[in-house]
């Protein structure tokens, strides 16, 4: 919801004159004028029919890309002007005098038909119609984006189209997320969209195995309110043109243009707050208290003959041989437990003292306007994010300036430049031992308060987990980044012949990125002696820092014509270089620094330190056709070669073919009569694209060093580092996409409907070899995952009067994903575990989706009866210990009994999206959720296992635990104190089904009750983001959190849940005015 | 106009298309390797790589899966719980595929070495040293295949380098083809290896920077043992052991180190592990390591038995070591008191930071704790592989099987020459060949040599047997079986090639 200017009243605006076109011959006069929508969007193609009511002097003109058009016209009059454009109203003029020498202006705010299906949508090198789209094309509505604090764009796709999945993996702001479209086809390859922002293909984001985008994400720094509208590519007809980078889907983001007419000043501000949206519940301190006695006391009889329960701290101190003060944690509880108020012990809620209510803000102030030789859009925007837990957060500070030069009636000159520069604080959350997981395992009994728990000169309560207070490490870490990004594109437009316009655009994306880490030794080292011994020997400082520069030239041609009233053509050709180049440097301590307070490398003892670059380029010629027999009959097709550096000598080069057709059927003379039915289409696509990301020399046998060690001496030493493969080739999909697209009841209800199967082969996959070649993987295409699924959209204008309208719209995404073959006849691979054997849990298995979860399951807790009755045991279970299925009916349980027990996509995404508009209140709501899939927690499986120590504390369920036959608990939780170890199984597999209501926003337009002249509208509203919501993730904060590496390998990149952190819900007052 | 923009756009054509053809910035491309005398070094350098996690294997496989560790459950998982218990699921084991893959991709640089040195050796215009580096190569090979040999039983054969579809028709070799392999490859060491190191090099000198590359002896050393493995009893599987009787073939090579005059007895126990007294009478061959390389080559086996929280109590920086592997009560009771062996090798207790005393024990044999490394598992110790005690012992091994020799002179007078520098008496007559490897137990405890000792003796199911029954209180070991004196083939194997390999015995 946009500002909404009083557009009610016709909007034609006075003469001017302006002295740049006086040069204008005598007897003529000029025309000129700009043609948008009423959301400000200027319309394309619109036909202008200009009538000499006198004298039945006809002439036309239409609009170009920017909603311009001129004309020139004898002068006299008086002349009538009719503009149409398909889905809007049309609008009349009447009655005016050109005089001669003049020029006359018109500005025309059209009203789009009700339910119009015929809004332009940016293609691949183009725009299009939609009414003529053959391909699967999703637009998101950017409306909404102004008023919800999202601090990046991808945030902003949650929810909004049928195919889309956005994985919001990380709570840490200003942190790039997860996309998909589609499903994930590949295995080793990434599934990330390519992003293309204003014609400019950015380089690919390539997420590292532990789920984060080490290297950059094209979305970094982009600012979400430069952003005017937003395509996604979904099947391959219409990514084809993409080539090698279409397979996993295409991003087109479009920024603002300016527009002919007088500047238009926009400012936006909004702030508010935030805070999680949930906590984990663990154990109390009187209920960690209750279970350390009860194992304490479990481990004191079991240690030997003779002991009791009931035995005192000084008896089991005298049976242990121990000092009058000595104590054995393993055997003795704390004597303070039983005393009145703990005797002093702290109970700390670890949670309540790392989390707290952040604040946000973002303030924009742009200005777009032209006069049609010069247009302009320029934007500065600054937003502040507070994390949700201590010392987090994310700052940015962007310009944009889009200009647009008209140097004479074929040539136009484009520069876009948009620098910014972020700060991003994260002492280092999420992920496997870092602050986080700490956070939810720490002892809940302390002798100090939070932030003086075993750091600095304050000693460690011995009952309690060795680590450093995770609050402290809040406050006393560093973990910064800064990221400088310039994004520039320079193009030229020239009109060579009527309709033949030849293009050449030449883009740099620089990002320099620098990364400090420091941890002082008061906070790293466990021990307090140590802390004492040597100040600063644990002290660890680092500075990363990379420079990525994307360099992209393209060049096209496009001639767009119309044949007798009947056939439309469109035809492109063209031709891109596109290298990426990619610096990176790491230096970091060694031995711990010389001194305290001094954060930087300096201070350091030593320095180890490397950098290395690496580089790759892609050429490529493409061509399309287009052609559309009135409107009707629709046919594309396209072509692409790319050629690749990453690729063998005998495969650098791949061809990239896609078709497609459409079939508007309501222009038939047999549906014209069917009322209701406004439009009906069909659409049928066929296309192959490619994936080509994998390392920039995976072709090349390279050497690996391996040093060894000769009297005393590291010597050099060398060797063939992989198996090479100059076969090596594109990772194809080829994808066949049905769909509808219709109109209902005076377009009211509109809505599409696709079918896609996209067959994924040539994978690039780290084939396991055999070790007897020496290497246990090689990079190969073999193996196949197919992917299909429906695709719903559906919008309804449900009300639609003057004061009050209602617009509802939904979409839903039902998707399946098969591995159908691997390499060499092989069934499985089990994928490794970084954890270790114990933690092993996914498998790529023909037949099932890829990473499905392969565990034992979980079927209750053992009873003596059951024991008794000789069921399977996992190694030397007793009573009270956990139950698993003997899958393969051995007798015995064992890893050979995992079972496929889940996978971790969703089947079905889904998203609601309404709006309300009464008089001059606006309520807008987004609710979005999935379901089908499942999140298997290494954070779930590292507070909550069998066998833990009472150091740590565990998850809220151990309160029921089975304690004996006769309190055996809630029937699934085993006993504290075990005979056995764990295994992966179904106790950490949650559910990742959830529902969210992503954003609520009331508005109120104060336009009219300003009455400031120099205001043209203004707009209060109040936001609340991931207000309401659940999901079934017990074990973690979020479930769809990715911060881990899992499997440890490169081959097998799979990232998961070690402590990621909630999602936050925030509250956001704020103003848009425009002058 | 239109001129410029053809023209700029043959210019971006004509410019780009070569350049798909790029070379890395940051790394070394094998297209050239192998073109002279130092490319050679390096390449068997390389090999040499493989051997640095040699004694962890040692530790993991055969001390922890002996009767020297009682390293059962602590409540957190450890790779180490199955091999300790002897868990029926080891295939997929950690410790299982490093073994095979390190031992392998060992083989696969020795043989890459050996087929360039056949195909372009003549770039080695040293002929000394190609014939080194090729019996070099061939000694490291024969020296991984050994491991395999003992951890697996049979193992595929593979003498050349090999692409993935060739090793997926390579099955096991039985055991008896690989020790022919191993046998003809350490015999061309024997014979083409320098015997000793010195300031100048020749055909039989290495120069003193090529300490640590094995000697003739050394190659002497292993076969003799090969031979005594063979020589074991076959337990009716397809393991180390074949049954055959070549122990006098053993006892001459033995004899003929012992003769050789290179290597002594030395008079302190401790001395021959000192930090300061590497390259001891003693080594007849060791695994070098230096400490603060980087890429480092430093030794992680020292501080892998020895749990974390003994160097934080020491205020040293922790090693990796995890939780604790106790010493077995049994091994702990077997020292006499006053050996001095025991309080060099077992380190009885601590108390942690927080005032917790750990009364369990655990072996820190390499363990200097000045020498602790800053950089986590960067010691510089090296590892003995074979010293002259253990060649004294091996050949009195050999006489008690019938080699030649007498008890008095080559049984018991080694035996008590041992037991006098523990701080024991030295009257021991008419040893047997169960005391032999009791003293065996005690001077090799941390060396890594206990479960290979226990296999070769012929002892072993009557001893882990009773060991388990009367050590395992806490009723966690499974029932020993003599499926259980080798290892599993790891699942990843057998999943790439199904029905290649069978798995072993007793493994699922």
């Amino acid at each position: 919801m946009k500002c909404k200017q009083p557009w009610t009243r016709a909007s034609m605006i006075a003469l001017i004159f302006l002295p740049l076109w006086t040069f204008a011959q005598t007897k003529m006069s000029d025309v000129k004028g700009i043609v948008h929508s009423e959301d400000n969007h200027p319309v394309i193609g619109a036909t202008i029919v200009i009538r000499n009511t006198q004298s039945n002097f006809t002439t036309g003109a239409k609009t170009d890309t920017a909603g311009l058009f001129y004309a020139s016209v004898p002068a006299g009059g008086p002349y009538h002007f009719t503009i149409t454009s398909i889905g809007f109203e049309p609008k009349n003029y009447s009655g005016y005098q050109l005089r001669p020498g003049t020029t006359f202006t018109l500005d025309v705010s059209l009203k789009a038909a009700v339910g119009s299906l015929d809004q332009v949508v940016v293609v691949g090198y183009g725009t299009q119609r939609k009414s003529s789209l053959t391909g699967a094309v999703a637009s998101l509505n950017t409306e909404n984006l102004q008023q919800r604090p999202v601090t990046r764009v991808d945030q902003a796709l949650i929810g909004q189209m049928a195919g889309i999945s956005v994985k919001q993996t990380t709570g840490t702001p200003g942190k790039a997320f997860s996309v998909q479209v589609r499903g994930a086809a590949s295995i080793s390859a990434g599934n990330e969209p390519l992003y293309v922002i204003d014609g400019f293909p950015l380089s690919t984001a390539a997420p590292g195995s532990a789920g984060s985008f080490g290297s950059g994400n094209p979305l970094d720094n982009i600012n979400p309110d430069d952003i005017e509208s937003i395509q996604v590519l979904k099947d391959a007809a219409s990514s084809a043109i993409y080539g090698s980078r279409g397979g996993n889907g295409v991003v087109l983001i479009t920024t603002k243009r300016g527009k002919t007419g007088k500047a238009e000043i926009s400012f936006n501000a909004n702030a508010g707050y935030s805070k999680a949206v949930k906590k984990l519940d663990v154990l109390s301190g009187k209920e960690w208290i209750d279970r350390a006695t009860e194992m304490i006391n479990q481990q004191w009889v079991k240690s030997g003959a003779n002991r009791t329960a009931a035995q005192s701290n000084d008896e089991r101190r005298t049976l242990l041989g121990l000092p009058a003060s000595g104590i054995d944690i393993n055997y003795m509880t704390d004597d303070r437990w039983t005393q009145p108020n703990y005797g002093g012990l702290k109970f700390i809620d670890w949670q309540d003292e790392a989390f707290r209510q952040a604040a946000l803000q973002n303030y924009q102030l742009s200005a777009r306007g032209g006069t049609g030789t010069l247009n302009y859009f320029l934007s500065g925007n600054y937003t502040k994010t507070d994390g949700l837990v201590k010392k987090t957060d994310y700052t940015l500070y962007s310009v944009r300036a889009n200009f647009e030069v008209k140097a004479n009636d074929r040539l136009k000159l484009g520069l876009n430049i948009n620098p910014s520069y972020s700060i991003t604080n994260d002492p280092g959350v999420e992920g496997k031992d870092n602050i986080l997981h700490q956070l939810v395992s720490a002892t809940p009994v302390q002798l100090f308060d939070a932030e003086n728990v075993n750091v600095f000169t304050y000693d460690r309560y011995p009952w309690a987990v060795s680590n450093n207070s995770p609050v402290a490490k809040l406050l006393y870490f560093i973990g910064a980044t800064r990221r400088f990004r310039t994004l520039t594109s320079l193009y030229g437009d020239y009109e060579i012949i009527k309709d033949l316009h030849f293009k050449t655009t030449v883009n740099l994306d620089n990002t320099d990125n620098t990364s400090k880490t420091y941890q002082p030794n008061g906070v790293t080292v466990s021990s307090y002696s140590t802390r004492l011994a040597s100040p600063n020997a644990g002290t660890y400082g680092a500075l990363s820092q990379y420079r990525r520069q994307t360099f992209v030239n393209e060049n096209t041609f496009n001639y767009n014509h119309n044949f007798g009233q009947a056939h439309d053509v469109s035809l492109l050709a063209g031709f891109s270089y596109n290298s990426d180049y990619l610096y990176a440097n790491l230096e970091r301590s060694s031995g711990g620094f010389n001194y305290s307070n001094i954060t930087t490398l300096n201070g350091a003892v030593a320095i180890t330190g490397n950098s290395t670059e690496t580089q790759n380029k892609l050429l490529s010629f493409f061509g399309r056709t287009q052609y559309a027999y009135k409107g009707k009959y629709l046919l594309s097709a396209s072509l692409r070669r790319d050629g690749s550096s990453r690729f063998g000598n005998n495969t650098k080069w791949a061809l990239f073919p896609a078709a497609s057709v459409g079939w508007n059927i309501t222009d038939e003379p047999f549906l014209r009569n069917v009322k209701p039915l406004n439009n009906l289409k069909l659409r049928v696509s066929y296309g192959e694209t490619g994936n080509y990301n994998i390392g920039d020399y995976a072709s090349i046998a390279l050497l690996t060093a391996a040093n060894a060690s000769l009297n005393n001496t590291s010597v050099a030493g060398q060797t063939q580092g992989s198996i090479v493969n100059p076969d090596l080739t594109w990772e194809k999909s080829q994808t066949i996409d049905g769909g509808i697209d219709f109109g209902l009841f005076n377009n009211r209800l509109t809505g599409s409907i696709d079918y896609y199967n996209k067959i994924t082969s040539s994978l690039l996959l780290n084939v396991p070899i055999l070790a007897t070649t020496g290497f246990q993987t090689y990079l190969s295409n073999a193996g196949r995952v197919k992917n299909n699924g429906w695709e719903f959209e559906l919008n309804a204008k449900v009300i639609n009067t003057k004061d009050f309208s209602w617009n509802l719209g939904g979409n839903l995404t039902l998707t399946k994903n098969k591995l159908v073959a691997l390499p060499n006849g092989q069934t499985q691979i089990v994928i490794p575990s970084s954890l270790g054997d114990a933690a092993v849990h996914s498998i790529l298995k023909v037949g099932e989706p890829i990473y499905s979860i392969y565990v034992l399951k979980r079927t209750g807790v053992l009873s003596q009866e059951d024991i008794d009755k000789g069921v399977p045991l996992y190694t030397s279970e007793t009573a009270g210990d956990p139950k698993y299925f003997d899958a393969n009916g051995d007798g015995v349980i064992n890893s050979s009994d995992r079972v496929i027990a889940g996978k971790p996509s969703p089947d079905k995404i889904w998203g609601i999206n309404s709006t309300f508009r009464y008089k001059n209140f606006d309520f807008a709501f987004l609710v979005q959720g999935q379901s089908g899939g499942t999140i298997y927690s290494l954070l779930g499986r590292a507070i909550n296992r069998v066998g833990m120590s009472s150091l740590e504390n565990t998850l809220g369920i151990m309160r029921d635990r089975w304690r004996s036959a006769e309190e055996p608990g809630n029937g699934i939780t085993s006993k504290a104190v075990t005979s056995t170890t764990y295994i992966a199984n179904t106790d950490w597999l949650y559910s990742s089904n959830y529902w969210r209501v992503r954003s609520i926003t009331l508005g109120y337009n104060l336009g009219k009750a300003l009455k400031a002249k120099q205001i043209n509208a203004a707009r209060i509203y109040i936001t609340a983001e991931n207000y309401f919501g659940h999901d079934r993730y017990y074990g973690g904060f979020n479930p769809e959190a990715a911060n881990t590496d899992v499997s440890g390998s490169t081959s097998f990149p799979e990232a998961g849940d070690y402590g990621g952190l909630p999602l936050p819900k925030s509250l956001i007052l704020g103003l848009n005015i425009t002058f | 106009m239109r001129n410029i923009l053809i023209l700029l756009a043959i210019f971006i054509i004509a410019s780009c298309k070569t350049d798909l053809d790029l070379q890395p910035v940051s790394s070394v491309t094998t297209d050239n390797f192998f073109a002279n005398s130092n490319d050679f070094v390096q390449g068997t350098n390389a090999i040499y790589n493989d051997l640095l996690r040699y004694p962890d294997r040692l530790y993991n496989l055969s001390e922890t899966r002996s009767d020297n560790l009682y390293a059962v459950s602590d409540g957190g998982v450890r790779d180490w719980e199955g091999v300790n218990d002897f868990y029926n699921d080891l295939s997929t084991n950690a410790y299982m595929s490093e073994a095979w893959v390190t031992n392998y991709n060992g083989i696969f640089r020795a043989n890459l070495v050996l087929e360039n040195l056949a195909d372009r050796g003549n770039l080695v215009t040293d002929t000394i040293l190609r014939t080194r580096l090729q019996a070099e190569a061939k000694f490291l090979r024969a020296f991984f295949y050994f491991d395999l040999v003992r951890l697996f039983g049979k193992v595929p054969l593979i003498d050349k380098t090999v692409l993935a579809a060739e090793a997926a028709t390579i099955g096991r070799s039985p055991v008896s083809d690989i020790y022919d392999l191993i046998i003809s490859d350490l015999k061309y060491a024997a014979d083409h290896l320098p015997s000793t190191n010195g300031t100048t090099s020749s055909a039989d000198t290495y120069a003193t920077a090529d300490r640590g590359r094995p000697t003739k002896y050394a190659a002497k050393g292993i076969l003799a043992l090969v031979y005594m493995t063979r020589s074991a009893p076959t337990y009716s599987m397809e393991g180390p052991g074949l049954g055959l009787n070549e122990w006098q073939q053993a006892a001459d090579l033995l004899n003929e180190i012992i003769n050789s005059g290179n290597y002594a007895f030395l008079t302190s126990f401790t001395d021959i592990f000192s930090y300061s007294n590497e390259y001891n009478k003693e080594v007849v061959y060791n695994i070098d390591y230096t400490s603060g390389a980087s890429p480092s080559v430093g030794a992680s086996y020292p501080g892998i038995l020895v749990p974390d929280t003994y160097f934080s109590a020491i205020s040293k920086n922790t090693q990796g070591g995890l939780t604790i592997r106790p010493v077995s009560t049994d091994l702990l009771n077997s020292f006499e008191a006053g050996d001095i062996r025991k309080t060099f090798t077992i380190q009885t207790g601590y108390t942690n930071t927080n005032g917790q005393v750990e009364t369990r024990s655990f072996l820190k044999k390499y363990v200097d704790i000045t020498k602790v490394p800053t950089v986590t598992q960067d010691w510089s110790i090296n590892f003995i592989v074979l010293r002259y005690t253990d060649v004294l012992l091996l050949k009195a091994e050999c006489v008690l099987h019938g080699a030649s020799g007498s008890q008095g002179a080559d049984v018991d007078a080694i035996v008590n020459q041992v037991r006098v520098r523990a701080g024991l008496t030295g009257d021991k007559a008419n040893v047997t060949l169960a005391e032999l490897m009791e003293e065996r137990r005690k001077e090799f405890a941390a060396e890594g040599t206990r479960w290979h000792d226990l296999v070769r003796s012929g002892l072993i199911i009557s001893i882990i047997s009773a060991w388990i029954t009367s050590e395992d209180v806490q009723n966690k070991i499974q029932t020993f079986t003599p499926d259980y004196i080798i290892y599993p083939v790891p699942k990843s194997q057998l999943d790439i090639a199904p029905g290649l390999y069978t798995q072993n015995n007793g493994y699922n």
